[in-house]
């Protein structure tokens, strides 16, 4: 141990200690932006994620290629009877859509509108720690990506929102993470609550949709969107359904567990919402 | 032992994280095991710190405390000087309480692992992350499989030990 101190060890413990304050505070000081030197690590090894995350990728194509065919075609015949169905529907509502606009006409409100502006990213890096679940995307402040923009899967369903900026890259609070808190609504019964993340139920892949009302009917198979409640996030985003009704601890308020319509442990690539513009 | 040894020496070292590195942060955070990713680095820590010492195990703990903050998202600042610390108490109980061996890594790659638990169970805590049970059930479950990963580790960074480890290039 006297080598140690010897040897510039007090020294190197008194460098960590700073570079441990000065990395600590900048990230505090700076929001959701990367502070300087995660931003220059991150870019610096940016190539090097986005090859291991396309051999991977590729790697995985392979496998499930050959290992799970049979699963795979059994999924897509599913699928092709879910779109059948789906089209179906779109053929019976298209009365209903025709009838809406030519009652909008009448009454000349303006139409109803969602304008997004997308951007594309693939998912770099998931997340690496148990205490938060999080992504990577390949793109950043460079492609005008800012804190707080939601990110979708190329289904529409909402995967997260973003957490903090880098020049070429972001990081991503998926829907399960402890700290997203967003208005939801159920489609069936127009029930409004609030999307919660929720350390135990992260681990097992869910979030929790809190403040139900008392008389809040919710069942399992529900549907439930976000409500764009306070023009911070995009309405009608497709969170996920409900699983099962709960009551917390005290007895006292009942919640909703929620399986996310996003299958976040097999995406590859995203879209962010830069933009967005809705009009009632 | 010249000053460009020392530096051959630890730029192989690092060269020697580079697997452990793309292993943690690409391959097993896809790939979880009942619900957790094991964390390899601070297993990287207290194998190179058994292996070269107190002052080698601080700044090669410094120096992965650096690599875990700034490219990994959501790692704490205070994991640098935590690493460095658990590095320098690492290589000093390898020199005086254990051996340098395998037996000995497996316990500081343990003792390094548990001080990081207790670190997030207690930051958890602090911050009301999550009930008490459900924190300590995910630090148990990852300090149990990142342990499992001591053998492949700790075989990395023997076969550079001798080669160029210690005084060997003196």
């Amino acid at each position: 141990m006297k080598d140690f101190f010897h040897k510039n060890g007090v020294l190197l413990l008194v460098i960590a200690l700073l570079l441990s304050l000065l990395v600590g505070i900048s990230s505090a000081l700076m929001g959701g932006t990367a502070d300087p030197l995660s931003n220059a690590a991150t870019t610096i090894t940016a190539p090097v994620r986005s090859l291991v995350s396309n051999v991977l990728d590729w790697a995985e194509g392979v496998y499930n290629y050959v290992f799970r065919y049979e699963e795979l075609n059994t999924e897509l015949d599913t699928l092709r009877k879910q779109v059948a169905d789906l089209e179906a529907q779109l053929r019976e509502s298209g009365e209903a859509a025709r009838e809406n606009q030519q009652l909008r006409q009448l009454l000349r409100l303006q139409e109803k509108h969602q304008d997004f502006v997308f951007e594309s990213a693939r998912v770099t890096q998931r997340s690496t720690t148990n205490w938060e679940s999080t992504f990577t995307l390949s793109k950043g402040s460079s492609a005008g990506v800012q804190t707080g923009n939601c990110v979708i899967s190329e289904t529409g369903a909402l995967v997260g929102v973003v957490e903090e900026v880098g020049l070429n890259y972001c990081r991503v609070s998926t829907v399960i993470n402890t700290d997203i808190e967003m208005g939801g609504i159920c489609v069936r019964t127009d029930c409004a609550g609030i999307l919660e993340g929720d350390f135990a139920l992260m681990s097992q892949g869910r979030l929790k949709l809190s403040y139900l009302p008392d008389d809040a009917q919710l069942r399992p198979g529900d549907q439930i969107l976000t409500s764009g409640q306070g023009d911070i996030y995009p309405p009608d985003l497709v969170v996920g359904r409900v699983e099962e009704l709960r009551s917390d601890p005290s007895g006292m308020m009942r919640y909703a567990v929620l399986k996310p319509q996003a299958r976040l442990d097999s995406l590859v690539e995203v879209f962010i919402i830069k933009e967005f513009d809705v009009v009632e | 032992m010249t000053r460009r040894d020392q530096l051959f020496k630890w730029a192989v070292y690092a060269l020697g994280l580079l697997p452990v590195w793309v292993l943690d942060a690409f391959v097993l955070s896809r790939y979880p095991l009942f619900g957790v990713t094991p964390i390899l680095l601070p297993v990287a820590a207290a194998a190179v710190a058994v292996l070269e010492g107190a002052a080698g195990g601080a700044g090669f703990g410094l120096w992965i405390g650096l690599i875990w903050t700034l490219s990994y998202p959501g790692v704490p600042a205070a994991m640098i000087f935590l690493l460095t610390l658990a590095g320098f108490f690492t290589g000093t109980l390898s020199r005086y309480a254990l051996r340098s061996s395998f037996a000995g890594c497996i316990v500081c790659a343990a003792a390094c692992l548990a001080l990081l638990e207790l670190f997030q169970v207690i930051s958890g805590v602090i911050i009301q992350l999550g009930p008490l049970p459900a924190l300590l059930s995910i630090a148990l479950r990852e300090w149990l499989l990142s342990l499992c990963w001591t053998p492949l580790i700790y075989l990395i960074f023997y076969r550079i030990y001798r080669r160029v480890g210690g005084q060997k290039l003196a």
